[in-house]
């Protein structure tokens, strides 16, 4: 059985819903129509969807609820409700669960505490897809602590892994590297910094292995000591123990391997293997996992989209097949001429997109449903950027890239 | 080439990442047959040297001083068709 899922715990918007049920269609139709027949009770689901935090909201917003009922008339799709943060924030799944009451799962596993855990949920689902021991799993976290829940979420993830006897790799990119900021203290929160050396203790006790690793360009930009001592060494005075600020190209080796790592916003799609390449350096890149980027947030305003297309080239240059796709509010990156000023240390981003394409590995699209949406245009200059539609995104989801025998493709959203 | 590193890019501050990038904009822009030079460390270097000479470009680079290197990057001049 072929088996996908995706992680939500940021906000779902209809735009987003929209687009993720005609992929799904699209799947459906062309890739698995046996999935649309015969309802049974013991099929399992062809595609989970994992809702936590400011997700959840979707399957009340009437904007949003009528695109979950068509998703959930799939009989082969199921959704897992986080039950603690449906009670936090006083949503109803009712209307929902009532249509489709073997679909829509708002109960969660019993943690070893007796008290219920979404995340062993989520464990459990990283788990169908383990690879030969040893098990890992692996968060990519983008945010910083206290000011944002999916830092919380980032280590309840963590906590479940070791908890289920997995080995776990937290990778702090972007403002997530204040995670591992040494001395927090919040008066009104768990202190992730503390939450995240409990973790580190709780694997070596059970003889796991437990790596934070942290984007050395993100931590210097934002004050925490490091330097080059003439070794490659990296070396942080501000930071927990277990963190180690490393090169970014030290972050992704570890997404060369094929554990399964999420994010606060992300999706594992199972691949069918493809032929096996010709060399020995093609065979190594064609068992690494490809990675599918999606840009989502408008360039500029925040580094999340040049921290995308950053990831993206060091995938790249790490031999993993690498895709972004410009998508929802992430198209404003390709609209117009972006003219910046001479000598400055900042990224034109549409020339930085204009000299990385067409560099080994990585590929650039534009869903242009988004720009259609939006009534703007990509640059002309931008030719090394595909327009893509619905039909287009299901392959570039669904189907492995040439040449790659990688069992599962890694979806994460910027 | 000269000894003289004045006037050549400093970007031994950069992640390998953005000094990937930023040297991909530098060629992109460069006229045909001109050369982009720059300084950077040692793991920059390394960085440079393969991933640059694979992909079509003659890659030259010198130490200058401890973990200081000159990089010179020029596109290799296509071989004439029989």
């Amino acid at each position: 059985m072929t088996s996908h899922f995706f992680l939500f715990g940021g906000p779902l918007t209809q735009e987003r819903l929209s687009w993720i049920e005609e992929s799904l269609k699209f799947f459906f139709v062309k890739l698995n129509p046996e999935n649309l027949l015969h309802h049974t009770k013991t099929r399992d689901s062809v595609f989970t969807f994992l809702l936590t935090g400011d997700a959840l909201y979707s399957l009340q917003d009437p904007r949003t609820l009528p695109v979950w009922e068509i998703i959930l008339s799939v009989p082969s799709v199921k959704v897992v409700c986080d039950m603690r943060e449906l009670e936090l924030r006083g949503i109803s799944v009712g209307r929902l669960k009532m249509k489709n009451p073997d679909q829509v799962i708002d109960r969660n596993s019993l943690a070893l505490n007796g008290q219920p855990s979404f995340w062993k949920d989520v464990i459990k689902y990283a788990r169908l897809h383990e690879q030969p021991v040893p098990s890992t799993v692996g968060y990519l976290q983008m945010e910083s602590p206290y000011m944002h829940q999916s830092a919380h979420a980032a280590l309840q993830f963590l906590d479940a892994g070791v908890e289920a006897h997995v080995s776990v790799e937290l990778y702090a990119y972007l403002d997530g590297v204040h995670l591992g900021h040494l001395g927090q203290n919040p008066s009104e929160s768990d202190s992730i910094g503390k939450g995240l050396e409990e973790i580190s203790e709780k694997a070596q006790k059970k003889g796991l292995a437990c790596q934070m690793i942290a984007c050395g360009r993100c931590a210097a930009a934002r004050g925490y000591s490091t330097w080059d001592d003439g070794q490659g060494m990296v070396v942080s005075t501000c930071s927990i123990k277990p963190f180690r600020i490393r090169n970014l190209k030290e972050m992704v080796n570890q997404f060369e391997r094929s554990h399964v790592i999420l994010a606060k916003d992300s999706g594992f799609i199972q691949l069918k293997k493809e032929g096996q390449s010709s060399s020995f350096t093609q065979l190594e890149n064609s068992r690494k996992p490809p990675i599918t980027i999606l840009v989502t947030r408008r360039p500029y305003g925040t580094e999340v989209a040049f921290g995308a297309i950053s990831f993206a080239v060091a995938c790249a240059y790490e031999g993993i097949s690498t895709r972004v796709i410009f998508i929802e509010d992430g198209v404003y990156a390709l609209m117009g001429d972006h003219k910046l000023e001479k000598g400055t240390h900042f990224f034109n981003l549409q020339e930085v997109v204009d000299a990385v394409a067409g560099s080994e590995n990585l590929q650039f699209f534009a869903f242009q449903p988004s720009l259609n949406q939006r009534g703007i245009q990509k640059n002309r200059k931008l030719n090394a950027v595909l327009d893509i539609g619905i039909p287009e995104l299901g392959k570039l989801l669904f189907y492995p890239p040439t040449g790659v025998s990688a069992n599962h493709q890694r979806v994460i959203f910027f | 080439m000269t000894g003289d590193t004045a006037e050549i890019p400093d970007f031994s501050n950069l992640t390998c990442t953005n000094l990937m990038i930023r040297l991909k904009m530098l060629l992109k822009n460069a006229p045909p047959h001109a050369t982009v030079e720059c300084l950077v460390r040692r793991d920059q270097r390394d960085t440079i040297d393969v991933p640059f000479s694979r992909t079509g470009y003659e890659v030259k680079i010198r130490k200058v001083d401890t973990n200081r290197y000159r990089v010179s990057l020029k596109k290799k001049e296509q071989e004439p068709e029989n």
